[in-house]
């Protein structure tokens, strides 16, 4: 510490508006693979592997269906449980361990450092997505033999970019509620509005069978309001036959995702910049 | 006073607490200015304020009356923390980054070029004395370390203006020493330093000025030269001791 002083005086440096939100992201990232993601990736590679196994040697015909069906149920649990639990601390632990001082004290803005968090869980979150496909590619691969390789692949890819469109959703609904609420409440509310996200389609229909037109009608903003998970697993379903959706529906599905995921992140960056750090 | 770098005025702050939705007043009426080039030491006892009042200048919270400039710019504009350093009071940090990469992260949210950054990272260590431990997980480090560390952090965009709380907390005597030499050379430098510090004798030797804090208020501010010149004061602690005593029994009220 004694000896050379170092170069402390002097000319100050220009912020740059991404530098901030991609450094955010990057300690994010870093923060999630270092602390957690290697069990899950563990966790995961263990179910499917005993899985290939147990099924492999039932041979009924059905079991490569089988285990890619279950293995792309583990990738959206476990991707969803990384998006939910990481996300769900991704504020309230920086404001709990006084990290935000650091950040707020730099010329950071609050969209800037929300933007910066919610791309790095993302990141993340598309790393594991990637790595848990890749494995059960390898163990469907292995267990079914090269035949109709490139269908499957292209088959799983799509299936795979599905699943983390519903996550990039929740994520960024775990992302809002963390920046008012507790981690044990932001699970709550994020579980709870995914599960009613799913439920979506039979709100709707509830709301045309009831005779109350109030209740009818508090059923369909509410349909309104939830994000349309249901509609990314009812083409999930068309892709398990076969049946691969047109581009317009793609398009609408990609744009709405987006759309939703731009509001949560602007009401979050508004919490965040209205907030007090004391 | 030429050249004001940080002016408060009339700054107060009221928290209300969360269950009675009572509230509490832990700032009132601060006013302040510090100079280009000064060296501003805020002592006081535990609770006085001193903390809350950084919050206040720096935007970390919003004034309930009053307010404070920072370079010329409201507390909290961008363009004024682009140019100021911070530590906080017993600092945190990203456990799971090593040392160098924080730095290299704090760089990055000044917006500073990579190169840059890293001939940063490399002098700042030297300077704390952390080059053997720059690339160690933070995990690993003792307070006396993170202490350091958050000193180098505060400085890797060559601050006009910086504001230390506790600099000296953590730290063993030689630690001490080597934090004072750095503010030494930040005022040779014309660096305005602003820092809060219940170690008398380091306030004594470093600063140019002194304020002294109870109970949310500032009490008394003074040249340092004029404490220990004056005659009427053995050292500073004496000085503080006989302004707290005076203040308690001239009645100022607990809040």
């Amino acid at each position: 510490m004694t000896g050379n002083s170092g170069n402390i005086d002097g000319k100050q440096a220009g912020p740059k508006v991404f530098e901030p939100v991609w450094a955010i992201a990057l300690n994010t990232f870093r923060e999630t693979v270092r602390d957690r993601i290697l069990y899950a990736l563990i966790l995961f590679a263990a179910i499917v592997t005993v899985l290939g196994i147990v099924l492999g040697s039932l041979s009924v015909g059905q079991d490569i269906r089988i285990l890619k069906d279950i293995g792309l149920a583990a990738i959206s649990f476990i991707g969803g449980i990384i998006a939910v639990f990481a996300g769900t601390n991704l504020v309230y632990k920086e404001v709990e361990r006084r990290t935000i001082y650091l950040i707020f004290t730099k010329p950071v803005s609050g969209w800037q450092f929300v933007l910066g968090k919610y791309i790095g869980l993302c990141l993340c979150v598309a790393v594991m997505v990637a790595a848990m496909g890749a494995f059960l590619i390898f163990v469907i691969t292995a267990a079914s033999g090269s035949a109709g390789f490139a269908e499957q692949l292209r088959q799983m890819g799509q299936e795979l970019a599905l699943i983390y469109l519903e996550l990039l959703f929740v994520t960024a609904l775990a992302t809002f509620f963390s920046t008012f609420s507790t981690p044990v409440m932001s699970v709550l509310f994020t579980l709870a509005i995914w599960l009613a996200g799913h439920l979506g389609d039979s709100l709707f229909e509830l709301g045309k069978l009831t005779q109350n037109p109030v209740i009818s009608q508090f059923l369909s903003v509410i349909f309104y309001c939830l994000p349309d998970f249901a509609g990314l697993t009812r083409i999930r379903g068309h892709l398990l036959y076969g049946t691969v959706p047109g581009i317009e529906v793609l398009t609408y599905l990609v744009t709405y995702v987006f759309a939703y995921v731009l509001m949560l992140l602007v009401l979050a960056a508004i919490v965040t910049e209205r907030k007090e750090y004391t | 006073m030429a050249d004001v770098v940080i002016q408060a005025t009339n700054l107060s702050k009221e928290l209300t607490s969360s269950l009675l939705r009572r509230k509490v007043r832990i700032l009132s009426g601060l006013n302040l200015q510090v100079a280009r080039g000064e060296t501003f030491g805020l002592i006081g006892p535990n609770g006085a304020g001193k903390t809350t009042s950084i919050k206040l200048m720096l935007g970390l919270m919003r004034p309930t009356e009053g307010a404070a400039e920072i370079l010329g710019m409201p507390a909290g504009d961008k363009k004024a923390l682009a140019q100021l350093g911070y530590l906080p009071e017993n600092p945190y940090f990203y456990s799971h980054l090593t040392g160098r990469e924080f730095l290299d992260f704090a760089g990055q949210l000044f917006g500073i070029e990579k190169k840059e950054r890293s001939e940063r990272a490399q002098e700042l260590t030297k300077l704390v004395g952390l080059t053997e431990a720059a690339d160690t997980q933070m995990r690993k480090y003792s307070k006396g370390m993170l202490q350091r560390l958050g000193i180098a952090q505060s400085l890797i965009n060559r601050p006009q203006l910086i504001f230390w709380d506790e600099p000296m907390s953590g730290l063993d005597p030689i630690g001490r020493k080597d934090v004072r030499q750095i503010l030494f050379h930040l005022k040779e430098k014309g660096t305005t330093i602003f820092f809060n510090s219940h170690l008398l004798p380091d306030v004594n030797e470093v600063c140019d000025r002194v304020g002294v804090m109870n109970r949310g208020q500032l009490i008394v501010q003074e040249d340092v030269k004029n404490i220990s010149q004056g005659g009427s004061y053995k050292d500073l602690e004496d000085f503080f001791l006989e302004v707290i005593a005076k203040a308690e029994a001239g009645g100022q009220a607990r809040s």
